[in-house]
């Protein structure tokens, strides 16, 4: 209701190709579908049963007719359980009828939004740095619960009301044709008074959305942002911007109770008019004794029967077109490609301890024609650390996505132990490689589901033992329910440092033979920067690692060093080589021994 | 008695306050009032016409009386839908007005609101308060107020027109009616429940989304994805499971109100016909009963749903009147004109409710337009001294001291005046750049914007905004960076024109040349300003005469750059550290 990102997309309109796209979907449940449509047309049948007993019931024991009282009593009950019949009737067939279209939907629903949500878990990195994760949810949550609309009354619903408006005629047409043509003639009145009322009502619903939405993201806004206000002293320049937008949603909202009440009004009055020439037409009829009672108040109840799906029909198109509009997000979000691209001849490799990882003439580019990574060519045989320095913006980072195939290269080729990583199996590779993030990402859950990542698989015991490598073990000892802790609001109590310490312990538990790692930059408090340390130390034993280095301990240790700049290696070579060289490195690391 | 008294209290706690700013539309409350009984006497004597005109169809009536008729029930239909119109639209039109008013005294009210109290609070709460709760109460203000009024007309006179029919039947048909009622009664609260469960699974499953979407790097490079389908399916089960008990009360609920109308309609078929046979009342009235019958069951109906909505709008009234209930914070205090020398002797300040200080036995003091450096670990108290200067809570009384006045006695806004807060994720609102850098200000002051920018260092990132200073940042519009958002904020700071500034770790993700850059401009531009800065980037800090390292609220080190370095302490090796990092990541050329 509050989300902001529900609305942008243009008006829903009903497209052919929605039901290709949804079929698949809709396929397995087509017994059940077939089902409740058989049950629409009993309970019509039924509905349509009612007034035909009630005109015998008043043509037959009620007017005279034949036989003492008793006997007309005793006649009486059998329509009277007739009567019955059909209502519990159509009670029951109306419960399972509920149940069953409830049933359907909910499946439906639930199937898309488990397809959906697993294709964007599969879609390419930069798709997600261009669609923000708000999105996205909204997309899996309350497009995909608008969808149930569709699939479990809507479509069904009108058209059955279609239906039913149509068999209607047809009854009425069979009990009197001057009456029934009378009736059709009205009907364009009340059509064209819901086609009238649909556009504006429908205008009116728009900006009630539209502002509701922004009013609600504002308070929460004014909420989440009450200490900004308060330092600022703007609480009264902030409760006036709020009342204006609420005066603007309240605006809104009377406009559309406007066209209701004005919609409900002239239908009412309609159906009124065309009932009052009715008794005026069937009247005259029955006084002219070319009809009896019965028949009229027959054609009566069944002209009542008109108005509830009339009246549907224009509710249920709002709430149609929200569901067309979520759809088509839906699908279009279904059409994103999958990223990597799925390929048939895709080998799977197996871990063997350390991994040797070759960089051969890589080039990247985010947006083509502007490279960000051009003729990178370097190897790290088994067991070998590369370290990376480099100005912010060099491509460090994006080097890193490159090994483990978060992005594809557009040039070159990244290959594990002499495989392109493009030719093997993506599960397989991204399973031989772990990373660590200098911004760590961590889960709602406890320690324990952040460090083994929700995988029950790996049981508390190897959890353990890897926080002990990493030297985390006194760490998270200390937490207050030391594994069980929960991670509240993305980890936000940890510091930076702590929350390294984590994702190392997180790296080292599924025993990666490759090692990608982007080294923390600051960390004040000395305890965890010397936990830092001996979890790197801990990390990189007998492990190939590429090392985004920002420590002068970690470039010495390293067995190449690598010195990008502007998307190219500038430098390359051990710590000594590179001193004996006097150019970039050397110039940086006399830079920081400069400092007392 | 005691206990109805306090359930009258309880019930006034609830609506007072919506049934006060009912009192101000009281206009559109009386227009749409008078006009309910109209619209029910047309409605209770169109049946009888229509029951009169059948039997007298039957019993040979004029084509003249029969026309006189028809043209009678036309301007009654008129009359009818006219009436209705309009009672509809002021009454409901007034209990769209009360929700507005209410949303704007809540939103009124929670901006004096001690900043203690959001700390308790989540945001998600108050926010479905002022939605969700407020809109619960229109809910069922408007179709009481309408079907209410209705149904208190057509029930008493419908009634009396039945009964005077036939008792019986009138009242079987009640009876059953009444079952009705009780079965909402049953029925809908537990609907409700199952709803709200409905609504807990699915706002389970989009905090999961949520996070592995923000995520999706770490999802995708430990090949978590599968894993992850699976929890996911876990969690769109149990909603589902839920969804079918929800539809399974709301169905048996339809069934149930489907079938009354069908079980009155066959008592008075059987009874009413009975009647008929013999001879007490005549197939015109047997129709116009069940024309009385087809007029009650809507409002009634709705009614019923309303009756059985009533404890959750209670329920929400409460949890409104809850907000009203809190005290606002003082806006007491004298006003001088403050030039901004701090004293801060002896503080330890606990926050309410905490078991640990979260700082103690901290003292400093500064002169106006000096710079105070402030480094330590997460959770060390800076932003927690920041926060006192603010008034955002109450220091002890006789520790925090601006010009010789005690914190305490001096008015908050008037304290506010001295500083600008800036932090290190700040809040933007869902607005222009350019508002939110001119947030402190009124739309006609707001003159110096681009100067501001540009000693925030914001000015280099317009040509990347596609409408630059207009561009809407936020929910709705573009995704700043950390970075970015800083320097919004930094912005912010300075154009506010405060003659103090409070820096919270403000430039923490902006590169090292941009925080040059953002440093010097600072320097120029503070104008004998005095500043505070937290910081975890030391170099920041270099320039600042007094630097208070803190660990875990307590003052570890203190003094200037020089003479911390010379310590060779905590701040030493941090700084050594960070200078490391800083050479590794930049050119030579740049960096000397």
């Amino acid at each position: 209701m509050s989300d902001p990102y529900l609305d942008d997309a243009p008006e829903g309109r009903f497209q052919l190709r929605f039901l290709r796209q949804l079929g698949p979907f809709v396929r397995p449940y087509r017994r059940a579908f077939a089902a409740c449509l058989a049950l629409l047309f009993v309970s019509f049948a039924l509905e349509m049963l009612g007034p035909w007993l009630l005109r015998l019931a008043i043509d037959g024991p009620m007017r005279g007719g034949d036989g003492p009282g008793a006997d007309r009593m005793g006649v009486l009950v059998w329509y009277g359980l007739g009567f019955l019949g059909t209502t519990a009737g159509g009670a029951v067939l109306g419960y399972v009828y509920g149940l069953l279209t409830a049933w359907n939907g909910q499946r439906v629903i639930r199937d898309v939004r488990r397809h959906l949500f697993g294709h964007l878990l599969g879609t390419s990195l930069s798709f997600h740095e261009k669609n923000p994760a708000g999105k996205l949810t909204t997309r899996v949550t309350s497009d995909v619960e608008n969808l149930n609309e569709l699939i479990a009354t809507g479509v069904l619903q009108s058209v059955f009301d279609l239906l039913k408006i149509g068999g209607v005629l047809v009854v009425l047409f069979f009990l009197d044709v001057e009456l029934a043509v009378f009736t059709v003639a009205t009907t364009p009145v009340v059509v064209l008074l819901s086609v009238l009322f649909r556009r504006n009502a429908q205008r009116a619903y728009r900006s009630v959305r539209t502002r509701l939405a922004l009013q609600n993201a504002y308070t929460a806004e004014l909420i989440g942002g009450v200490r900004t206000t308060r330092a600022f002293g703007r609480e009264d320049a902030v409760t006036r911007r709020y009342a204006e937008r609420n005066g603007d949603t309240a605006t809104s909202w009377r406009e559309t109770v406007f066209h209701f009440s004005v919609f409900f009004s002239l239908v009412d009055l309609s159906l009124r008019a065309t009932t009052v020439g009715l008794l005026w037409f069937g009247g005259s009829a029955v006084l002219e004794g070319t009809m009896q009672p019965g028949q009229f108040v027959q054609f009566w109840l069944y002209f009542g029967l008109l108005s509830g799906p009339v009246k549907e029909l224009g509710e249920k198109y709002n709430v149609l077109q929200a569901a067309f509009a979520s759809c088509e997000r839906v699908f279009q979000l279904l059409g994103e490609p999958r990223f990597p691209p799925p390929n048939p001849n895709a080998v799977r490799t197996e871990r063997r301890g350390a991994a040797k990882i070759e960089f051969d003439g890589v080039g990247f580019a985010y947006v083509p024609g502007t490279p960000v990574l051009e003729h990178i060519s370097f190897t790290a045989l088994p067991g070998q650390t590369i370290a990376i320095v480099g100005p912010t913006g060099a491509g460090k980072t994006t080097m890193l996505s490159l090994i483990a195939r978060l992005r594809d290269v557009t040039s070159g080729a990244v290959r594990l132990d002499g495989v392109d990583v493009r030719d093997l199996d993506p599960s397989s590779l991204r399973s031989r490689i772990a990373s660590v993030d200098q911004d760590v990402f961590l889960f709602t859950g406890t320690v324990l589901d952040n460090v083994r990542l929700f995988d029950r698989t790996i049981d508390e015991a190897r959890v353990w033992k890897a926080i002990e490598t990493v030297g985390a073990l006194a760490f998270v000892r200390q937490l207050p329910q030391g594994l069980s802790t929960q991670v509240e609001e993305r980890g936000g109590t940890f510091s930076q440092g702590e929350r390294q310490l984590l994702a190392f312990a997180r790296a080292l538990v599924v025993e990666p033979d490759l090692l990608v790692l982007d080294e923390a930059t600051s960390s004040i408090d000395s305890e965890s920067e010397a936990r830092l340390q001996f979890a790197l130390e801990a990390s990189l034993r007998g492990r190939t690692a590429i090392v985004v280095a920002h420590r002068l301990s970690t470039v010495r240790r390293a067995d190449r060093i690598l010195v990008l700049e502007k998307g190219g290696i500038a430098e390359a070579g051990t710590h000594r080589e590179l001193m004996d060289r006097r150019g970039i490195y050397a110039g940086m690391v006399g830079h920081v021994e400069a400092v007392p | 008695m005691l206990f109805l008294l306090s359930w009258l209290r309880s019930i006034a706690r609830a609506f007072a306050r919506p049934a006060a700013l009912l009192r101000r539309h009281m206009g559109l409350v009386v227009v749409g009032t008078l006009l309910i009984p109209v619209h029910a006497a047309v409605s209770l004597w169109m049946p009888r016409l229509l029951g009169d005109t059948l039997d007298r169809l039957k019993d040979g009536g004029t084509a003249d009386s029969l026309r006189d008729t028809c043209w009678l029930l036309l301007a009654l239909a008129v009359v009818e839908a006219g009436s209705r119109y309009v009672s509809r639209r002021t009454l409901i039109d007034a209990s769209r007005h009360v929700e507005e008013d209410l949303k704007n005294d809540v939103i009124a009210h929670l901006q004096r609101l001690p900043i203690a109290w959001y700390d308790r609070s989540r945001t998600g709460d108050v926010v479905s308060r002022l939605t969700q709760d407020v809109e619960l109460v229109r809910f069922v203000m408007g179709p009481l107020l309408l079907h209410g009024g209705s149904t208190l007309c057509l029930l008493p006179a419908g009634l009396w027109l039945m009964m005077g029919m036939d008792l019986p039947v009138t009242l079987a048909s009640f009876g059953v009616f009444g079952l009705l009622f009780v079965a909402m009664r049953v029925l809908v609260p537990r609907l409700h429940a199952w709803s709200k469960k409905s609504q807990e699974a699915i706002a389970e499953i989009s905090q999961r989304a949520h996070e592995d979407f923000a995520g999706i790097r770490v999802v995708q490079q430990f090949g978590a994805a599968t894993r992850e389908r699976a929890a996911m399916a876990t969690k769109n089960r149990r909603y589902l499971l839920v969804n079918l008990r929800a539809v399974r009360l709301r169905a048996l609920l339809n069934a149930t109100s489907h079938s009354t109308s069908g079980v009155v309609m066959l008592g008075v078929l059987l009874v009413g016909g009975h009647q008929v046979i013999a001879g007490k009342i005549t197939i015109g009235q047997l129709f116009q009963f069940t024309g009385y019958l087809a007029l009650l069951t809507f409002p009634l109906e709705i009614l019923g749903w309303t009756l059985a909505t009533l404890p959750r709008a209670y329920a929400a009234g409460i949890r409104i009147a809850e907000i009203f209930e809190v005290a606002p914070e003082t806006a007491a205090g004298s006003t001088p004109a403050l030039r901004g020398h701090l004293r801060v002797t002896g503080l330890t300040f606990t926050y309410p409710g905490a078991s640990r200080p979260a700082l103690a036995d901290v003292s400093f003091e500064l002169e106006p337009g000096r710079k105070l450096g402030l480094v330590g670990p997460v959770g060390s108290g800076k932003s927690t001294l920041l926060a006192l200067l603010m008034r955002f809570y109450d220091p002890p009384r006789g520790t925090v001291f601006v010009d010789g006045h005690d914190v305490l006695d001096l008015a908050p806004h008037c304290l506010r005046r001295l500083f600008a807060l800036a932090s290190q994720e700040p809040f933007l609102f869902s607005d222009t750049v350019a508002a939110n850098v001119a947030f402190a200000l009124d739309a006609s002051q707001a003159t110096a914007v681009d100067a501001a920018v540009e000693a925030a260092a914001l000015d280099q990132d317009l040509p990347q905004l596609r409408e630059g200073l207009s561009t809407i940042v936020g929910e709705r519009g573009v995704t700043l960076s950390g970075g970015q958002k800083q320097r919004v904020a930094l912005a912010r700071a300075l154009l506010s024109e405060r003659p103090g500034l409070l820096l919270d770790d403000t430039i923490s993700a902006v590169d090292p040349v941009t925080e040059r850059r953002i440093l010097n401009g600072l320097e120029q531009e503070r104008r004998g300003r005095t500043m505070l800065i937290a910081s975890h980037r030391l170099s920041v800090l270099t320039a600042a005469d007094l630097i208070l390292v803190l660990e875990n609220g307590r003052v570890r080190e203190r003094g200037d750059h020089d003479s911390l370095l010379a310590e060779r302490g905590l701040y030493a090796s941090a700084f050594r550290r960070q200078s490391e990092a800083a050479a590794l990541e930049s050119l030579p050329e740049e960096g000397a």
